[in-house]
C-alpha cells in the first residue's frame, strides 16, 4: 500500500524535535514582531473602544429599537463558529483515526482557545449592564428565591461556551505535557527550564507515563466530541427558539454546526498557511494536509449552500407570509448585498476544491479561505440583521449601519485572536511534536527496504 | 464639555426659589409640602381653600397623607380652546395633567399640547423677576418706573398698542379694557400667530357679528371638510374629536354613523379619517365650494349667483353627489373651511345656511370665543409702528417679531418704539427688545377664568405657589391703574364668594343660564359680492403654512416634549420641513432630506428638507409654522453626547425654520396658503428624523410573498358590510396547546382594546404616557437612530396614493402578552409575568441583553441606551414619584401603568369595597379626546372592556403565533362603498 509520506524530508524523530524547537529558542524574527505589533495594536483599538462603550453606555453601537443584536452576536457566532474545527480536528478527527490530523491539531486547538475566549466576550460587553454579567450564573444568592431562567437560551449559551471552554483547554493542555517536556529537556536558561518542568507536570516518558496519557487523552477526545455537535446546537437555539421570522427554524442546529466547522477548516488553514511560509514547516504542512482539510470545506460548503437553499424552500413551502417575505427581504431587500456576499463566498466559492490544481495551489487556497471567513461572518451578520430590521409590523421597521466604535471592537477581536496566537507560537511548540513523529515515514520506509 | 445655559442655572434651585417645590426634603419641608396640599383638600375633594397667600401648614393636618395625590379642576392654558382639566398634584406639585371628565367641552379629553403644557411650569429658563432694560430688577422699582412712564403717556395722548394673544377670559378683557381706559389712543388687538381671522370676518359680513359658531359634530350626520383640521389644530380639535367619535360608534346601529367627506391641500389628521378625501389645491378652493353652493342652492330652491371653474380636477359628478347627501341631511350636516379666506368663509356659510345647519349643527346663539382677533386692526397697528407712531407696545403672550413678517414686525421699526413692556414668561425674540419685561404666571400659578363658548366659564386656579417672582398679567395691570387688586379678588368680584365660589372652583366650569348671543340673520349679498383672491397657477407651487397639532405656535417651542412627539401624519420629530407629494418630488428631482430654497416673488426665502409626502396635492408645497424659536436654541446640546452624535439643532443652532418669512400681508391680513412660490435645490442635505421608516401597509412589492403584500395588522371594514355581516372577522381558529396554561388568572386579567374607528392618532397618549411614566427626552439624532423611548408608538400605515389615499392610525404598545416571547428569553428573570396578566419589568434586575427586544413580535421595547440627561432641577419636578427613573443599560416597555393599578387596587382596599370597573384609568386612556382606550378586567364580564373584545370588529394583532396579547383591537370602519377607494380588508 503505497502513501504519500505525510511529512516530507525524510524526518527522523531527533530532526522533528529539533525543527519544531527551534522555533520557540531563537529570538522572534521581525516578521513575527510586525506580526505581533500589528496584532498589538488592534487589540490597543479594541481595548479602547471596549471600554469607551462600556463607559457611555451601548448607544454607541449602532443598534436600535429593532435591531437589537447585530455586530455583537455576529462576532459572537463566528468566533464560536472558528473554534468548533479546532476540537473537530483534535477530537473527531482523532477518534476516526485520521493521521493527518498529528500537524495542525496543535494549532488548531490553540485557534479554539483563542477563538472561543474571543466570542466569549461579546456575550459579556454586549449588556447593557456587562458588570452585572455574574447575575447570569445561578449561585446562591441574598435576593431570596431570585434565580436564573432555565427557559432562556442565553443561559444555556451561557453553560455550552463555559463547558466548551473548559474541555477544549483541558484537551488542549494534556496534549502538550510530551512536548513541553521535550522543551524542558532541551531548555538552556534555569528559569525556563524550572517553569517547562513545571507546566510539563514532571513527564519522564516511561511507558507508564504514555499509556496514561494515551488513555486521558482518548477520553477527553471521546468527551470533547459532542461538543462540537452541542456548542453550534445551542448557540443556534438563541435564535431557533425565537418567535422571529428568518430565526424561528427547525433546520438552525445541522445548519449552525455544519457553518461552524465549515468556517473553522477555513481559518485552520489561513493560519496555517501563514505559519507554514513564515516558520518554514513545509515538509509538515503539506498538500495531503491541504488537500483533506480543502476537502472538508467542500462538504461541510455544500451542507451550508443545500441548507441556504432548503430555507428558501421551507419558507415557500410553510404558505406563512412573514417568513415568505423574511427570506424575499433577504435576497432582494436593502441588505442584499450582504446576502450576495455571504452566497458567493459561501456557496461557489467552495466549489472551487473540486478541481485539484486548485486544491494544490496553496495561494489560491489561501485566498478562498479568506473569502469563506468573509462570508461565514456575513453569514451570521445576514441572518441577524436581516430577520430583526423588517419584522412582522412594517410600522416598527428600521435599518442598521454599525458605528465606528463597532467596526473598532471588531478589529480589536481580530486583535485579541492573534496577539494570542503570535505568542503561542513564540511559546509553545506549534506542531504537536510527540503526535507527528508517530506519523514520520522512517518506520515505513525501512519495511519497505526489508 | 461646556453646556451653554443662556439663564437661569439649575443651581438656582437652593437659593430658596422653589421653596414650594421641595427639592431637599426634610422632615421638616414634608411637613409644610403635605400641608400646603391639605389647604385645598379641606375644603372640598378638588377645591382649594380661600386663602389669599399660600401658606404651607406647619402641622400635618389629620386626613392628609403623604404621598398621596389630590386633584384640582382647573383649565388648560395650552390654546385658546379651553378644555377642562384635573392636574394631579404630589406633595404640593402638580405633576400631571388630566382631562376633566365632568367639563362640557373637552368632556375628558386632553390633547398633546394641554398634556404638555405642564413642562412650561417647570421651565428652568423662565424670567424668575421683571426685568428692567436687561437687568433683573424688583417689582416695586418696575411698577414705579413704568407708572410714572404712564402717567405721562395718559398726559401727553400717546398711542397704546396692546397687542396680545387669543383672551377669552372676561376678567382679564375687563383688566384690559380698565388699564386701556386711561388713555385717549389705545388699543386693544389680539391674534393668532399662525391663523388669520377670515371666518369672522365671513360671520362679520353674513350675520352681523364677529364670532364663530359653535360647531356640534355630534349631530352631524354628513360633515364636508375644506382645509379645516377640525380634529387635529382648528378651534377646538379635544372638543371636535369627541363629538366626531360620538357620532361614528360603530358598534351601535351603522346608520348612526356620520359620513365625513374631506377637501384639502396637505393630508391633515382629519384627512387621515374621513370617509372620503379629495386633494383641492388651495387655488382651487373657492371654485369647488362655489360649485358645491350652486349645487346646494339648486336643491334649496334658492338663486345662487357666483361661477367659478375649479381647475383641480375632480372626479365626473362628485359635486353633484356630495350636494345630493348633504340635502338629503340638512339640518343634520355641516360645511367647514378652515382656510383664512374670506371668500371661501362667505361661501361656506352660505352653503350652511341653505341646508338650515344654522341653529342646528351650527350654534350661533352660544357661538365660540376660541377665536379672536382682526387682521385689519392687526394691519393698522403694524401701520403704525412701521410709521414710528406707536408710543407704547404692550406685547402679551405673543412674539410679533417672530411671528409677524413684513412691515412693522422688524426689530428696527419696533425699536422705534418709545416703550416696550412684555409679559413675556420666558426670553423670546420680542422680549428681548422690551424695555421691561412683567413676567406672567404660567397658568398653573394663576387664578383666571375662560368663556371658551358662550354660557361656558372655565376657571384656573393655581396649583402651587409661583416658582419665580413672577406676577399674573391682570395683577400688574391693576397695579398700573393703581387699583391694586389680586387675581383672585378680580375673579370673585365676577364669579361671587362662599359656598357657591367653592362649587364653581371645584367643578372647574360654570354653565351660565345668562342669554344668548344675538346674531342678525343671513345675508346674502356680501356672498355674491366677495371677489375671488386671485390665484395664478403658474409653473410654480401654491404654499401652504399649516401648523402641527403638535406645536399649535412658537410660544411651545421651548418644550422638548412637543418636540419629540412625532406628528401624527408625518411621524417626523424635531422638525419643520417642506412637504411635497411624491409626484411633484420627482417632477424636481428631490427626494427626502434634499434642503430646497421656497422663494416668494418678492424674493424672501426659507430654507428646508423635503420631506414627501404621500395624499399631498401635487402642486402644493406645505410647511408648517411655529418653528426656528429662539426659545429653541437651548435644545443646542439636547440628546447624549458621544463620539457620533449630531445636534437635534438645525445649522441655525434653532429646532426647524421658521416660515414666517413666507407669509404674506394683505389688504385682508395675512395670507397662509395659496401664495405662489418657487422651489430651487440647494444641493445639501438635512436628514430628517422620523420614528417610522417605512410607511405603507403593503410590503414591497417586489418583495410581497404570493399571498399579497397587505400585512394583516390592520383591519377594515365599512358601515354597510358590518350591517350586512355578523361577523366580520374570522378569529384564527385555535387548535389547541401543547403546553398547559401557565397562568390562571383566577383574579384580574387586564386588558385593553384600542378602537381604531375613533383613534385620530393624534398623539394625546403619547405625551400623557411619557409624563405618567418619566420617559426621557432623546433628541433628534436618537431618533433618527431609530431609538425614540416613547412606551407608545402610534403606527401609522398608508395604502393607495393620490385620492384613494387611506390612512390607518394603530396605537402600539406592551401587549402583556399570556405567552410572553420576552419573558422565555430573558436569562435572569428580569420580565416577569404577574398572576393579573401583566408582563413586568423588572429594572434593577435586567442586565440588558436586549434579547426580549428582538424577540417582540411587537417591537415595543425601549432599551435605555444612554445615561438620558435628567440634570434640569426645575424640569425633574415634573416625575412622577410612583414610577421609578430608569437608568442606562435596562430595558423598559408599557407597563399598563402598574401603579395606577396598584394605588386604585389600595384606594379599594381601604374603602373595603371591591375594585369596580373602570377605577384604574391607564394615562392613555385617560385622557384620549376619542375614547378609543378601554383598559379593564377582562375576567370581569360585565366590564367594558370585556363588552369591548366580544365585539365583532375586535381582534388581535398577530394573534396566529398564539402570544396571546392582552391587548385588542377594533376595526377600522369607514363610512364608504366597498367600491370607493381601495378595497377593503377585514383579515
Amino acid at each position: 500500500m503505497d502513501q504519500t509520506p505525510l511529512i516530507l524530508g525524510d524526518k527522523t524523530p531527533g530532526d522533528v524535535t529539533n525543527d519544531i524547537s527551534r522555533l520557540l529558542e531563537g529570538r522572534p524574527t521581525a516578521l513575527w514582531w510586525m506580526a505581533f505589533l500589528a496584532a498589538l495594536s488592534l487589540l490597543g483599538l479594541g481595548a479602547v473602544a471596549v471600554t469607551y462603550q462600556i463607559a457611555t453606555g451601548i448607544g454607541v453601537w449602532g443598534l436600535n429599537n429593532t435591531v437589537g443584536w447585530a455586530f455583537d452576536i455576529t462576532n459572537f457566532v463566528f468566533w464560536i463558529g472558528i473554534g468548533h474545527a479546532g476540537t473537530l480536528i483534535s477530537a473527531v478527527l482523532f477518534l476516526f483515526r485520521q493521521r493527518w490530523r498529528t500537524s495542525v491539531n496543535r494549532a488548531a486547538e490553540a485557534m479554539t482557545i483563542f477563538a472561543v475566549m474571543c466570542a466569549g466576550l461579546f456575550p459579556l460587553i454586549h449588556m447593557g449592564r456587562p458588570w452585572f454579567a455574574y447575575w447570569m450564573f445561578p449561585y446562591p444568592n441574598g435576593r431570596g428565591p431570585l434565580w436564573v431562567n432555565f427557559r432562556s437560551p442565553l443561559v444555556w449559551d451561557f453553560f455550552a461556551i463555559a463547558t466548551y471552554f473548559s474541555i477544549s483547554l483541558a484537551f488542549w493542555y494534556l496534549g502538550m505535557v510530551p512536548d513541553l517536556a521535550a522543551v524542558r529537556d532541551r531548555a538552556k536558561g534555569i528559569w525556563k527550564k524550572r517553569i517547562m518542568g513545571f507546566v510539563s507536570l514532571g513527564w519522564n516518558g516511561s511507558y507508564r507515563t504514555w499509556m496514561r496519557y494515551e488513555t486521558l487523552y482518548l477520553l477527553l477526545a471521546g468527551l470533547a466530541t459532542p461538543l462540537v455537535i452541542s456548542v453550534h446546537t445551542i448557540v443556534s437555539w438563541d435564535f431557533a427558539t425565537s418567535v422571529i421570522p428568518g430565526w424561528h427554524t427547525t433546520i438552525f442546529p445541522p445548519y449552525f454546526v455544519a457553518g461552524a466547522v465549515f468556517s473553522g477548516m477555513a481559518m485552520v488553514l489561513t493560519l496555517m498557511l501563514i505559519a507554514r511560509k513564515t516558520m518554514h514547516l513545509e515538509d509538515y504542512i503539506t498538500k495531503t494536509h491541504v488537500g483533506a482539510m480543502t476537502k472538508l470545506i467542500l462538504l461541510t460548503g455544500s451542507i451550508v449552500g443545500l441548507s441556504y437553499a432548503t430555507e428558501f424552500f421551507v419558507a415557500a413551502y410553510s404558505g406563512n407570509e412573514f417568513e415568505q417575505f423574511v427570506f424575499l427581504n433577504r435576497a432582494m431587500g436593502p441588505f442584499a448585498w450582504a446576502y450576495w456576499t455571504m452566497v458567493a463566498c459561501n456557496v461557489i466559492t467552495p466549489q472551487l476544491f473540486w478541481i485539484r490544481r486548485v486544491r494544490e495551489n496553496f495561494v489560491f487556497v489561501f485566498i478562498l479561505t479568506l473569502f469563506v471567513n468573509v462570508g461565514m461572518w456575513f453569514e451570521r451578520y445576514v441572518l441577524i440583521v436581516t430577520s430583526l430590521h423588517r419584522d412582522y409590523l412594517p410600522a416598527s421597521w428600521a435599518g442598521y449601519s454599525p458605528s465606528l466604535v463597532e467596526l473598532a471592537t471588531l478589529l480589536g477581536s481580530f486583535g485579541l485572536f492573534f496577539t494570542l496566537f503570535l505568542i503561542f507560537i513564540r511559546f509553545v511548540p506549534v506542531i504537536a511534536m510527540a503526535e507527528v513523529k508517530g506519523v514520520l515515514s522512517i518506520g515505513r520506509r525501512r519495511k519497505n527496504a526489508a | 464639555m461646556s453646556e451653554p445655559r443662556p439663564t437661569n442655572p439649575p443651581e438656582v434651585i437652593d437659593d430658596g426659589l422653589l421653596d414650594s417645590a421641595y427639592t431637599s426634603l426634610s422632615r421638616r419641608r414634608f411637613l409644610q409640602a403635605a400641608g400646603f396640599t391639605f389647604v385645598g383638600a379641606m375644603v372640598y375633594g378638588c377645591a382649594r381653600a380661600p386663602e389669599e397667600e399660600l401658606l404651607p401648614l406647619l402641622e400635618q393636618p389629620e386626613g392628609m397623607v403623604p404621598g398621596r395625590a389630590d386633584y384640582y379642576a382647573t383649565t388648560c392654558g395650552g390654546c385658546a380652546a379651553g378644555c377642562g382639566i384635573l392636574a394631579k398634584s404630589r406633595d404640593g406639585r402638580p405633576i400631571k395633567l388630566e382631562g376633566n371628565p365632568e367639563h362640557p367641552i373637552s368632556k375628558g379629553g386632553l390633547c398633546a399640547v394641554g398634556q404638555a403644557s405642564l413642562l412650561g411650569l417647570y421651565d428652568s429658563h423662565r424670567y424668575r423677576a421683571p426685568v428692567r432694560d436687561g437687568e433683573e430688577s424688583d417689582w416695586a422699582r418696575v411698577d414705579a418706573e413704568i407708572r410714572e412712564h404712564l402717567d405721562r403717556f395718559a398726559r401727553s395722548g400717546a398711542k397704546v398698542r396692546y397687542l396680545s394673544a387669543v383672551v377669552n377670559s372676561p376678567t382679564k378683557q375687563r383688566a384690559i379694557d380698565d388699564f386701556l381706559s386711561r388713555f385717549r389712543d389705545a388699543r386693544h388687538v389680539m391674534y393668532d400667530p399662525a391663523r388669520g381671522t377670515a371666518i369672522l370676518d365671513a360671520y362679520e359680513e353674513t350675520h352681523g357679528a364677529r364670532v364663530v359658531p359653535h360647531i356640534h359634530l355630534d349631530r352631524a350626520r354628513i360633515i364636508v371638510g375644506f382645509d379645516a383640521d377640525f380634529l387635529g389644530t382648528w378651534i377646538s380639535p379635544v372638543e371636535f374629536t369627541r363629538d366626531y367619535t360620538a357620532a361614528r360608534r360603530a358598534d351601535r346601529d351603522g346608520t348612526t354613523f356620520s359620513r365625513h367627506l374631506q377637501f384639502e391641500s396637505t393630508l391633515s389628521i382629519t384627512g387621515a379619517k374621513a370617509d372620503q378625501r379629495y386633494r383641492v389645491a388651495p387655488s382651487s378652493r373657492v371654485a369647488v365650494l362655489s360649485q358645491l353652493a350652486a349645487a346646494v342652492a339648486r336643491k334649496a330652491g334658492r338663486p345662487y349667483r357666483r361661477s367659478e371653474n375649479a381647475t383641480d380636477s375632480l372626479p365626473q359628478g362628485l359635486i353633484e353627489e356630495v350636494a345630493d347627501e348633504l340635502w338629503v341631511h340638512r339640518g343634520e350636516s355641516v360645511v367647514l373651511c378652515g382656510a383664512d379666506d374670506l371668500t371661501a368663509q362667505l361661501i361656506c356659510n352660505f352653503i350652511n345656511d341653505a341646508l338650515g345647519n344654522y341653529g342646528r349643527t351650527l350654534d350661533l346663539d352660544r357661538p365660540s370665543f376660541q377665536v379672536q382677533g382682526s387682521e385689519a386692526q392687526l394691519e393698522e397697528v403694524l401701520g403704525e409702528i412701521a410709521a414710528g407712531k406707536v408710543d407704547l407696545l404692550i406685547v402679551d403672550g405673543v412674539n410679533p417679531l417672530l411671528d409677524l413678517p413684513g412691515k412693522g414686525a422688524g426689530a428696527a421699526e419696533l425699536a422705534k418704539i418709545r416703550l416696550i413692556i412684555s409679559f413675556a414668561q420666558r426670553p423670546d425674540e420680542s422680549s428681548a427688545l422690551a424695555h421691561y419685561i412683567c413676567p406672567d404666571h404660567h397658568y398653573l400659578e394663576s387664578w383666571s377664568d375662560t368663556e371658551m363658548v358662550q354660557g361656558v366659564v372655565g376657571f384656573t386656579q393655581p396649583l402651587i405657589r409661583p416658582l419665580g417672582d413672577t406676577r399674573q398679567v391682570v395683577e400688574t395691570l391693576a397695579a398700573w391703574s393703581g387699583k391694586e387688586r389680586s387675581a383672585r379678588a378680580q375673579l370673585q368680584e365676577r364669579w361671587g364668594t362662599g359656598r357657591q365660589w367653592e362649587q364653581r372652583l371645584h367643578n372647574g366650569f360654570v354653565k351660565k343660564s345668562a342669554a344668548s348671543f344675538r346674531v342678525g340673520g343671513f345675508r346674502t349679498a356680501p356672498v355674491f359680492a366677495a371677489r375671488a383672491e386671485k390665484f395664478s397657477r403658474g409653473d410654480g407651487f401654491e404654499l401652504v403654512l399649516y401648523t402641527k397639532a403638535g406645536m399649535p405656535n412658537a410660544g411651545h417651542a421651548f418644550n422638548p416634549w412637543l418636540h419629540e412627539l412625532p406628528d401624527p401624519i408625518t411621524k417626523a420629530v424635531w422638525d419643520n420641513y417642506a412637504r411635497l407629494s411624491p409626484a411633484a418630488a420627482e417632477r424636481i428631482g428631490l427626494s427626502q432630506g434634499d434642503v430646497v430654497s421656497i422663494s416668494l416673488p418678492t424674493g424672501e426665502s426659507v430654507e428646508l428638507p423635503v420631506l414627501v409626502q404621500a395624499g399631498q396635492h401635487d402642486n402644493v408645497v406645505a410647511v408648517a409654522m411655529g418653528y426656528g424659536a429662539e426659545a429653541s436654541r437651548r435644545f443646542e446640546s439636547m440628546g447624549p453626547s458621544w463620539i457620533e452624535k449630531k445636534p437635534t439643532v438645525g445649522d441655525n443652532g434653532l429646532v426647524g425654520v421658521s416660515a414666517t418669512p413666507l407669509v404674506v400681508r394683505g389688504s385682508s391680513g395675512r395670507r397662509f396658503s395659496g401664495t405662489q412660490v418657487r422651489l430651487h435645490a440647494t444641493g445639501r442635505k438635512s436628514e430628517l428624523a422620523l420614528t417610522q421608516d417605512y410607511q405603507s401597509i403593503d410590503v414591497p412589492a417586489h418583495l410581497a410573498p404570493a399571498s399579497g403584500a397587505r400585512r394583516p395588522n390592520i383591519q377594515e371594514s365599512t358601515v354597510a358590510a358590518l350591517a350586512v355581516s355578523e361577523s366580520s372577522h374570522s378569529a384564527p381558529h385555535h387548535k389547541g396547546d401543547l403546553w398547559p396554561e401557565d397562568h390562571e388568572y383566577t383574579g384580574h386579567h387586564w386588558g385593553m382594546t384600542i378602537d381604531l374607528t375613533a383613534c385620530t392618532g393624534c398623539g394625546g397618549c403619547v405625551v400623557a404616557c411619557q409624563v405618567e411614566n418619566n420617559v426621557p427626552v432623546v433628541g433628534k439624532d436618537e431618533v433618527r437612530r431609530n431609538r425614540e423611548m416613547h412606551w407608545i408608538r402610534i403606527d401609522r400605515y398608508f395604502s393607495g396614493s393620490g385620492d384613494d389615499l387611506t390612512v390607518a392610525h394603530q396605537p402600539m404598545m406592551c401587549h402583556q402578552c399570556d405567552n410572553a416571547p420576552c419573558e422565555t428569553v430573558c436569562p435572569v428573570l428580569a420580565t416577569v409575568h404577574s398572576e393579573e396578566g401583566l408582563n413586568e419589568q423588572i429594572y434593577n434586575r435586567c442586565v440588558g441583553t436586549r434579547y426580549c427586544m428582538n424577540n417582540c413580535p411587537y417591537k415595543v421595547r425601549r432599551f435605555n441606551w444612554f445615561e438620558y440627561s435628567r440634570d434640569d432641577a426645575y424640569e425633574n419636578l415634573t416625575l412622577n414619584p410612583d414610577v421609578t427613573v430608569r437608568s442606562r443599560g435596562v430595558m423598559e416597555k408599557c407597563s399598563f401603568c402598574a401603579q395606577r393599578i396598584h394605588e386604585a387596587k389600595a384606594e379599594a382596599r381601604r374603602g373595603g369595597r371591591p375594585l369596580a370597573d373602570g377605577d384604574i384609568r391607564t394615562a392613555c386612556q385617560q385622557s384620549c379626546p376619542a375614547q378609543a382606550i378601554v383598559f379593564g378586567d377582562m375576567n370581569d364580564a360585565q366590564s367594558e372592556v370585556a363588552a369591548s373584545i366580544s365585539s365583532r370588529r375586535h381582534y388581535r394583532v398577530l394573534e396566529e403565533i398564539n402570544v396571546k396579547p392582552s391587548v385588542g383591537y377594533l376595526q377600522l370602519v369607514r363610512n364608504r362603498e366597498d367600491g370607493e377607494g381601495r378595497d377593503h380588508h377585514d383579515g
